[in-house]
């Protein structure tokens, strides 16, 4: 009789193991919501130096699921000037592609949803098809708050796609696998991808910020100027869907990319023995990302839109694709050693991170020049 | 117990979902409607390319055509000056044209699919290193050669829509 993973029989595994997957991800979707809005209001509490909610259970523990409630009981709101049928769908396309992504994240050993061996491919496509949800969200509530906040979404999201993808798509070439399962079996041991391909991770992990709409790129709902962008017309449950779930449910998406393609996915210390350890320690990595997202929400101030471009144009774009040409130059000619990717991945981010300063000071001084020679009281915006 | 009737169902729901979704985008006036249907058919559209086994040309399907050009038209509409003329028909207006041209080439199109003889093509198109392999050996020219006509369709995009601002001009001589 053959025996699968765990000893258990294979005909019995195989409809277990996608229990196990559908269970987890619907777990970490809905209760991660939760959860990731405590620790986005109490770290930055923590940070800010206020107490944060603390008076629903304890530690405040039980205040986002109050407001949970007082989401779902919440009377549905529509205004009447709202374009029917796609004000409806635009949450569900929003979330839609988001729960559809954690088919193929690999929580552990063999607890995966399914080993698409496009897998990569796969969860980009699907993030990419969030933009649709977003416009349609903007266009719909005949709101101009709204209808900017969408455009500047789409705007966004559509250019900090191509830095995000090209970063990824350098991890593919030292790794030679699209599947999650592969890219997470090739970093067995300490060696894991972030040693050798540092910079990608740093492209990455920007432009994912700017792809969750969060700190400091969030500015399709940017809360000072655009009331709430293209949420301005959603209450309730449609709002709860739009922002809480799907938000938080693509914040945990993009970090558990980072932590498969660079950290090693659901390797650790004692995997070998006990497979199911693998759980704890992909739950542990992705979280260790989300606090880092949340760590930036409180620390930094939101870009100006001109700025959001200019950086992402001029500096992410040209950046990975110097990136994917070095490494592909050093894959093709080294093909039996990752050392050499690894050296000028690590030159690429200390030329990146000391040219930043360097780049600041010559654009004041610019502008200073600017401001000196027109005269005028207010500095104008520099592309 | 088999599942093969599910391959055909699939099928046809796809096939619907393509040919009503492509006429829908024709025909609906409200072109906001019209650009979101036109989604829904490249979804279908690559729903077919995985039931004949290719993901990845499904993936890019997806990726380029509902994640990227579909939003792109959605912001070219809302950028657009349209707001005496919401449901105006846009494009639709030789309709005695168009029948004639859909009739003389869709006849001899269908008879010719129709007497196809070949081997239903077989699955397993998923391999992504050989079709790279394909695109940057074998169709390294071809695949040139439509890069230069998108960048050729960006600088005539750029220049076409390039305004001469005579503040914007003064502007720049300030500086």
């Amino acid at each position: 009789m053959p025996v699968g993973p765990f000893g258990i029989d294979p005909l019995i595994w195989a409809p277990l193991r996608l229990i196990i997957a559908v269970g987890l991800a619907l777990f970490l979707v809905l209760n991660g919501a939760l959860l990731q809005i405590y620790l986005e209001r109490k770290i930055q509490a923590i940070i800010q130096d206020r107490l944060g909610p603390y008076h629903v259970g304890p530690f405040g523990l039980l205040q986002t699921f109050a407001d949970a409630l007082k989401l779902i009981s919440k009377e549905d709101v529509r205004a009447a000037a709202t374009d029917g049928w796609f004000f409806v769908a635009a949450p569900a396309l929003v979330f839609c592609p988001m729960l559809a992504s954690w088919v193929v994240l690999p929580f552990a050993q063999d607890i995966v949803g399914t080993n698409l061996n496009i897998g990569l491919l796969y969860l980009t496509t699907l993030g990419s098809m969030t933009v649709l949800g977003i416009v349609i969200a903007g266009w719909a509530s005949n709101n101009k708050y709204a209808l900017m906040g969408g455009l500047r979404s789409a705007g966004q999201l559509i250019s900090y796609e191509i830095p995000q993808i090209l970063a990824l798509v350098s991890v593919v070439l030292v790794v030679g696998s699209l599947s999650m399962i592969d890219i997470t079996r090739s970093q067995a041991g300490p060696l894991v991808n972030v040693l050798i391909l540092p910079f990608p991770f740093l492209i990455y992990f920007i432009a994912a910020l700017a792809e969750t709409n969060r700190t400091p790129f969030d500015l399709p709902e940017a809360e000072s100027e655009l009331v709430a962008g293209w949420l301005t017309e959603y209450s309730g449950m449609r709002w709860g869907t739009m922002l809480a779930l799907s938000e938080y449910g693509n914040v945990t998406v993009v970090c558990a990319i980072v932590t498969t393609l660079w950290f090693g996915g659901w390797q650790g210390p004692g995997v070998d023995a006990i497979p199911l350890l693998g759980v704890l320690w992909f739950t542990l990595k992705v979280y260790a990302f989300i606090l880092i997202m949340m760590w930036i929400r409180a620390t930094l101030p939101r870009l100006r839109i001109d700025q959001l471009m200019s950086f992402c144009w001029k500096g992410l774009i040209p950046a990975a694709l110097v990136n994917i040409l070095v490494v592909a130059t050093l894959a093709l000619a080294f093909p039996t050693t990752k050392i050499p990717i690894a050296i000028a991945s690590w030159v690429l981010v200390v030329l990146f991170v000391a040219g930043i300063p360097f780049v600041q000071r010559r654009r004041l001084r610019v502008l200073r020049a600017r401001a000196r020679a027109s005269a005028a009281p207010a500095v104008r915006a520099v592309s | 117990m088999t599942f093969d009737f599910v391959e055909p169902v699939v099928f046809a729901l796809l096939a619907i979902g393509v040919i009503a979704g492509g006429a829908a985008v024709v025909l609906l006036s409200r072109i906001t409607a019209a650009a979101l249907l036109m989604a829904f058919t490249f979804l279908s559209m690559a729903g077919m390319f995985v039931l004949l086994g290719a993901e990845t040309l499904a993936a890019f399907q997806v990726l380029i055509y509902v994640g990227a050009i579909t939003v792109l038209i959605l912001y070219g509409v809302m950028f657009t000056k349209f707001s005496d003329r919401p449901r105006a028909l846009f494009f639709q207006r030789q309709t005695p044209l168009a029948v004639v041209f859909v009739v003389a080439v869709a006849i001899p199109v269908a008879l010719f699919s129709f007497s196809f003889t070949s081997a239903p093509p077989r699955p397993g198109g998923g391999d992504l290193s050989a079709l790279a392999t394909s695109v940057f050996t074998d169709f390294a020219f071809p695949f040139e050669i439509a890069s230069v006509l998108l960048l050729a369709a960006m600088v005539g995009a750029i220049v076409l829509t390039g305004r001469d601002d005579p503040e914007e001009a003064a502007r720049r001589r300030r500086r």
